[in-house]
């Protein structure tokens, strides 16, 4: 029993090895394994991701359109994780950043509020 | 080169989506029916807020309440677990928004800031991403 489930999932690990998904807004192919084995769910060139789950009803989503990345959050641990929002339909998601995601973008991210403030900064240079 | 960047925000200015139409009422229910007091600071908070019609997170520790579901104002929610910001984003036209995660169920919303938030959390949501040391490292600033 417990060789069959070793197989079992042995053969899944060979199947995401060799998975590929092309990103639905920039084109290039992915593996759908990242460095360490797990599988990715962003484009590292672009971080797109594709709107596949619904995160309020559960299960499969059928909205299958594009989420850009519009920011970056920082968990208790100190990693990064990227918030993703969907452009038909609005929802959010957040997943952790991979070791080869584009580390310009990532920043660009983090760093657009303070490039972009709604109120002067300038204030919080007395404090 | 600063004449180029005004104009280029006017124009985001002016084909900015108007704010989206609440169905809910908010004044049924008699004089300041829709007053709340906040799950995390215990603040009262006065439901008109300046620069927004919708007032969805305490000004003072930005905390909000899981009460709606896909629709702002639907109050579909069953969860009522306490929403936490959790980083800044921003819209194409400039506005600040906060990213709210539900501590109990853990969804996710954004949301407009207000004119009376606290300015010194809203800065300090912002800048948490580039408080990591490791950050330079990473970026290729220094070997």
């Amino acid at each position: 029993m417990s060789n069959t489930k070793k197989t079992l999932s042995r053969t899944s690990q060979n199947i995401l090895k060799i998975d590929t998904f092309s990103c639905v807004r920039c084109g290039l192919t992915v593996s759908a394994a990242a460095g360490d084995g797990i599988r990715r769910n962003h484009c590292p060139s672009c971080l797109h991701s594709q709107h596949v789950h619904d995160h309020v009803e559960g299960g499969p989503s059928d909205c299958q359109s594009r989420m850009s990345p519009i920011a970056i959050a920082v968990l208790r641990t100190g990693d990064w994780m990227v918030i993703h929002r969907c452009v038909r339909c609005d929802e959010l998601t957040s997943s952790p950043i991979c070791a080869d995601d584009n580390q310009l973008i990532l920043m660009r991210i983090a760093v657009r509020p303070l490039a972009q403030p709604s109120f002067p900064l300038e204030t919080f240079g007395d404090l | 080169m600063p004449r180029r960047s005004r104009s280029a925000h006017e124009r985001a200015r002016a084909n900015r989506r108007p704010q989206r139409h609440k169905d809910v009422l908010h004044r049924q229910g008699g004089h300041r029916a829709n007053d709340f007091r906040c799950v995390g600071c215990r603040l009262d908070v006065s439901s008109d807020a300046p620069g927004t019609t919708h007032r969805n997170h305490c000004p003072n520790c930005l905390a909000s309440l899981h009460v709606d579901r896909r629709i702002p104002g639907d109050r579909a929610a069953s969860c009522r677990g306490r929403m936490e910001a959790l980083s800044m984003s921003v819209r194409p036209d400039g506005e600040w928004m906060i990213i709210h995660q539900c501590r109990s169920c853990g969804e996710l919303s954004a949301n407009r800031i207000a004119g009376d938030d606290n300015a010194l959390i809203l800065v300090r949501l912002a800048v948490k991403p580039l408080r990591d040391p490791g950050i330079a490292r990473r970026v290729f600033l220094v070997p």
